[in-house]
């Protein structure tokens, strides 16, 4: 009995010792051979196990992509959610650059900011002041349209009043022509809203305009587009006010007041264009209704920048040119790597060569002097 | 069903875990399922055939894993052989000796595995042993108790 216990523990020792022996072989064994031996393994004995745990790995590489996935589908909620506004941006500045083609002259861009303050909620603080060529009574608009007036002019910002103001008024006419009125906006005094109170009175229709004083002989159909008439000396002929809503029974009985739906919301507007009252006097209609793609517009801006830049160009090579005469006449060498710059200028001596500065590039040609309002022209009885 | 086949079933089932569970979680630190499988067999069999079902449960692993072809087979051929010759000296239905059973085997198969293997410097080595096989050897410890517990009807028999 001891002797087949003592027999079968050798046995069993001697299949560890081979076990042992066989798989420290298989660990010194030349890599081609292991591979192969574990290849044959993988296609028989193995593969049970081998496809399992390649379902494994594919069902955590599933998990893991769901979790990327649902990362990226999140944060593309987020930018789809900020793409509107940016869509809305896009749509105004695209507008504000094709109107800026058509004037191509004497206006100024600015952004407007809202005002927050108990009675600031219909002026705008634009960014420009007298500094960027802004005046007082200047004209503001949109691409839209009408956005209000410059009511106030600091050196480097401005405030202007939106049409929703009670002091707004533009003389205004209908598309065709043929009907004159003044706009006015609308302080909603059917449902009690006292002239004085206006400023805080929110009534639905606070955010409308009134066409007034129309000619009683004038009927206008509800949907006729109204635009600035030129008259006042304030917009030019041709800017989109707003449409016609219908009309407004009011006690006057020799002339109609009508409801206009404004052409510009002000809860849109965030950057405008200041007219130079320069334009007072043209015709602009055009500007705001002749068909004209965006990308045409920057393709023109986008010309008209190059054309600054070689203007800047032609600037500096007149200046180096007049540096080098003068230091022609003064027998001087001036090295063309410092001519670029004032720093050139600032090498010759001051004593000897008083160097005027250059006239600065004007920032807009919103600078130019202002032409004379329309007031001294024989004007056209509405 | 006889007792052979029943432990045969859960050794098949430990050994499916064992290539489904891990791959799924990727935890630096897994249950061994191969080494639980073992020890529950090894301890209802004869040291060299225990030594034999290490052998050949270390091969079907080192052939998923060829890199270090061997080491799973030498390592598991050991811990098998030692887990039945163990058996007989202290086993018992103690739940704490169950647990150390399984830690010291698992632990025990890390380390042969890593020296056969030769795959770490030294300073991987002795971070791998000191730290991440004793925590991999408690895991394997608690699942191992869960698997007794679970299927102890199955493994109710007396030791051979």
């Amino acid at each position: 009995m001891a002797r087949a216990v003592r027999s079968g523990s050798r046995v069993d020792i001697a299949i560890l010792i081979v076990c042992g022996l066989l798989a420290l072989l298989g660990a010194v064994m030349p890599l081609p051979t292991r591979d192969a031996i574990a290849g044959a393994l993988q296609r028989t004995l193995a593969a049970p196990l081998l496809s399992l745990q390649k379902r494994s790995e594919r069902a955590r590489s599933a998990f893991v992509e769901r979790d990327r996935l649902t990362a990226s589908v999140d944060s593309l909620a987020l930018r789809v959610t900020a793409l509107a506004q940016l869509e809305a941006e896009n749509e105004r500045l695209r507008g504000l650059l094709v109107l800026g083609s058509r004037l191509g002259r004497n206006f100024v861009t600015a952004d407007a900011l809202h005002g927050q303050g108990l009675g600031d909620k219909h002026t705008l603080l634009l960014t420009v002041g007298a500094e960027g060529g802004v005046k007082a009574r200047s004209a503001v608009v949109t691409p839209d349209g009408v956005v209000g007036t410059v009511a106030a002019v600091n050196p480097s910002t401005s405030v202007a009043i939106m049409w929703s103001h009670p002091d707004f008024r533009v003389s205004a006419m209908s598309a065709d022509g043929t009907t004159f009125g003044i706009i006015a906006p609308h302080l909603g005094g059917d449902s009690g809203c006292e002239e004085e109170d206006a400023l805080d009175c929110a009534e639905p229709d606070r955010f409308l305009l009134e066409l007034r004083g129309v000619a009683f002989r004038d009927a206008l159909k509800p949907g006729t587009q109204i635009l600035s008439s030129g008259l006042g000396g304030v917009f030019p002929r041709g800017v989109a006010v707003g449409t016609v809503i219908g009309e407004l029974k009011t006690p006057e009985p020799w002339s109609r007041t009508y409801m206009v739906r404004p052409a510009v919301r002000p809860q849109d507007v965030s950057n405008v264009i200041v007219l130079d009252p320069a334009w007072t006097t043209q015709n602009v209609a055009s500007h705001w209704s002749s068909p004209q793609s965006a990308d045409s517009a920057v393709r023109m801006i986008v010309g008209a920048g190059d054309s600054l830049r070689r203007q800047a160009a032609a600037a500096v090579a007149a200046r180096q040119r007049a540096l080098d005469s003068i230091a022609a006449a003064l027998a001087t060498p001036v090295a063309p790597a410092l001519l670029p710059g004032d720093t050139a200028a600032r090498r010759i001596p001051q004593a000897t060569v008083p160097i005027r500065p250059m006239p600065r590039a004007r920032p807009d040609t919103a600078r130019r002097p202002p032409a004379r309002r329309d007031t001294t022209r024989p004007r056209p009885s509405p | 069903m006889s007792k052979l086949l029943r432990t045969a079933m859960l050794f098949a089932l430990l050994l499916a875990l064992h290539f489904t569970v891990r791959p799924l979680l990727q935890w630096r630190v897994a249950p061994d399922f191969l080494v639980i499988a073992v020890l529950l067999a090894a301890v209802r069999v004869r040291p060299g055939v225990a030594a034999l079902i290490g052998f050949f449960t270390g091969l079907m692993a080192d052939a998923l894993s060829p890199a270090a072809f061997g080491a799973a087979a030498f390592s598991l051929s050991v811990v098998g052989f030692g887990a039945s010759w163990l058996k007989a000296v202290f086993f018992s239905d103690n739940v704490v000796l169950h647990a150390f059973f399984f830690f010291v085997g698992k632990w025990a198969f890390d380390i042969l595995f890593l020296i056969v293997a030769r795959q770490h410097d030294i300073f991987e080595l002795m971070t791998q042993v000191v730290l991440w096989s004793p925590l991999a050897a408690a895991l394997t410890a608690v699942t191992g108790l869960l698997v007794l517990m679970l299927f102890r009807g199955m493994l109710e028999a007396s030791p051979t």
